[in-house]
């Protein structure tokens, strides 16, 4: 099969959602005529002009405003936050409009947007450019929390959220983009709420995504020359998270591992390990063990940055831990 | 231009009914009969009234959260609106809403909201869905002087000009964010509209309590929008008489200035005069205020005898498409 690049594979999927329904349509700063900072909107102003394609002011609240309005009328706008750090900037209208619209008007209002926003460290760009801020979205009801790790999950969930009745908010790693992988060229949609079971192991569990699930990857190759079986899992939403599959894991490897990018305290592996613990105590022979950042601010200095940021190593050594309990 | 009698006269109804209804409100909320936060629109009638008169079922409206008046005359069932503020299954939102949070979609109602400045961006999209799907409806925003300082309005207006599309910013300007008047905490020219023209978006100022020019601004904004020249804020000088919230003794304000609005600037008064010396009968004028209290009276009976949601309505709801993984016992 053709491969292609993360980036490419996004872009593939909004050209073919935005020639398939004429109600789809795409926001953000840069994503006209530039094509997207990161290239992911590349080709659609050209094709579809500025009635389908805005290149917006720099007011991401009034961008995520002009999304929920439009898509209370049944209109589907795929709206870009080019860097997660400035959801800060249109909070109000996820948390209180996009999230809650549909519940307070009892089922009145839909808001199917989608947010496209790049998240992640690794590019020393510090600070306002490499947050990790997936828990502030979980952390409110009726919001989908999408995260894809390959190309090919990037199209198929990208095309999945653009078709769904609710809001979704789509993080894509910005260490992902130039990854290449297979992609069908056909349309195709994967299932939200579904994890995937990467590698199959009986040893231990580990539950990571985007950037960590390829670490996370890495280090059951090397853990099974040590003889090791390592499972991994990647969520691939994580909400809805895939409870099902996870627990089927954990009931056969007794032992988990949860890694993220984000800060530790309140990242998604804390709720993911409360609630091993609250449904899954009597399987696990050792506590959950959360890889994840440093409680800091993701530093400027390469050498800091690395330092705050969970590594290959520390999952590696995350593993051996929980397994040697 | 002076309106037709016709007109006035239901105007005259519609204030009537909104003062009423605001009145029951107050009351059953003191009784403990309605739950949360109130703000109450007396005084205030004809900003409303006159702006609702322009405006359609199929135009896009985002009342605030002091726009009981306008969810009551976007031409739902009325009795609704109470039952919703009363938080009664048969409410508009089935009791999930409340006094700051009413929709009905059909009539155009968008649902008010308690952000400040929030549907002001929201109303954005509604104004460029009209637009992109060469639809000639257009979409009225509600807002107040509090408003001004957000944000969100000013990134809106921002986008609204330059995207050309069909919004009209009420701006409904009663002296006072709660306890703070305006000149306390903004700088502005003259009056707080002025600021639209920094935005090349027109805006006109009017007396709020004088129907005939809320209406006729109003029905300016709109044409304008209607005619694809983009968007408009029309500002209405009012007065709220009471507190912010039900409750509120407002103690900010001087005693003489509420009763000078009261006296001199009571917007139903004033238009019973201009009725009267139109040649109105007093008798069909008192006829329509005791028809406007009977359906008021009617409504709040509607929304005492009505069953509250039910438990299972709490997680009803929270996602249009439901996911199987999140469905209970999963």
């Amino acid at each position: 099969m053709r491969e292609l690049k993360f980036s490419q594979a996004l872009n593939e999927a909004l050209h073919q959602e935005m020639e398939r329904d004429e109600d789809v349509f795409v926001l953000g700063q840069d994503v006209g005529k530039m094509g997207g900072d990161f290239g992911v909107t590349k080709g659609l102003w050209k094709k579809y002009g500025d009635r389908r394609v805005i290149d917006t002011p720099l007011s991401e609240a009034a961008m995520l405003g002009l999304s929920n309005g439009a898509a209370f009328t049944g209109l589907r706008p795929v709206v870009e936050i080019m860097f997660a750090d400035f959801i800060t900037e249109c909070f109000d209208q996820i948390v209180n409009n996009s999230a809650k619209a549909h519940y307070m008007f009892s089922g009145q209002l839909t808001a199917p947007i989608v947010l496209r926003t790049a998240n992640g460290g690794g590019f020393r760009a510090a600070y306002h450019h490499s947050q990790n801020p997936e828990a502030w979205l979980m952390n409110i009801p009726g919001i989908t929390v999408v995260a894809p790790t390959t190309p090919y999950e990037a199209k198929g969930l990208l095309i999945s959220s653009i078709r769904s009745e609710n809001p979704i908010v789509f993080f894509e790693h910005k260490m992902l983009y130039s990854t290449s992988g297979e992609v069908p060229e056909e349309s195709y949609e994967l299932e939200l709420g579904k994890a995937k079971v990467k590698r199959e192991g009986s040893d231990v569990t580990i539950i990571a995504s985007m950037k960590m699930c390829e670490y996370a990857l890495q280090a059951a190759e090397e853990l099974a020359k040590d003889g090791i079986s390592v499972e991994v899992i990647d969520p691939r939403t994580l909400v809805p998270f895939d409870k099902e599959t996870i627990f089927d894991s954990i009931a056969k490897t007794n032992r988990v591992v949860v890694a993220y990018e984000a800060p530790k305290t309140g990242g998604y592996g804390a709720e993911i390990a409360g609630m091993l613990n609250d449904e899954m105590f009597e399987f696990l022979k050792a506590p959950v063990k959360r890889v994840a950042s440093k409680d800091s601010p993701v530093a400027f200095s390469p050498k800091l940055e690395d330092y705050i940021l969970p590594n290959y190593n520390e999952v590696l050594e995350g593993i051996k831990e929980v397994v040697e309990y | 231009m002076g309106l037709e009698i016709n007109k006035l006269k239901q105007m005259y109804y519609d204030m009537n009914l909104i003062r009423r209804f605001e009145e029951k409100v107050d009351e059953h909320s003191k009784k403990g009969n309605i739950p949360g936060f109130i703000h109450l629109s007396i005084g205030q009638e004809a900003a409303q009234t006159g702006v609702m008169h322009v405006l359609t079922e199929s135009d896009y409206k985002f009342p605030d959260h002091r726009s009981h008046g306008v969810c009551l005359l976007s031409g739902s069932p009325k009795k609704k609106v109470m039952a919703e503020i009363f938080a009664k299954k048969t409410g508009l939102c089935e009791g999930k809403g409340g006094s700051m949070h009413i929709a009905d979609v059909e009539v155009g109602n968008m649902g008010n909201n308690a952000i400040e400045g929030s549907i002001t961006a929201t109303g954005l999209g509604t104004a460029y869905a009209s637009k992109y799907r060469g639809e000639d409806n257009v979409t009225a925003v509600f807002m107040g002087d509090g408003t001004c300082g957000r944000g969100e309005l000013h990134e809106s207006m921002n986008m609204a000009a330059s995207l050309k599309v069909p919004l009209v910013y009420v701006l409904v300007n009663n002296g006072y964010a709660i306890s703070t008047k305006a000149e306390e905490a903004h700088s502005f020219p003259e009056n707080l509209s002025d600021r639209a023209a920094g935005y090349d978006i027109p805006a006109e100022v009017v007396d709020g309590n004088d129907i005939e020019e809320v209406y006729n601004a109003m029905n300016r904004a709109v044409e304008r929008a209607r005619n694809g020249e983009g968007p408009s804020m029309v500002e209405l000088l009012t007065y709220r008489w009471q507190g912010h919230f039900s409750g509120d003794p407002a103690s900010y304000r001087p005693k003489d200035e509420v009763q000078k609005w009261k006296e001199e600037k009571c917007p139903i008064k004033n238009l019973r005069v201009k009725l009267e010396n139109e040649g109105v009968a007093s008798e069909k004028l008192d006829k329509l205020e005791e028809d406007a209290s009977k359906e008021v009276e009617d409504m709040v009976e509607f929304a005492l005898e009505s069953p509250e949601p039910e438990l299972e309505d709490a997680v009803k709801y929270i996602y249009a498409e439901p996911y199987e993984s999140m469905k209970e016992g999963k």
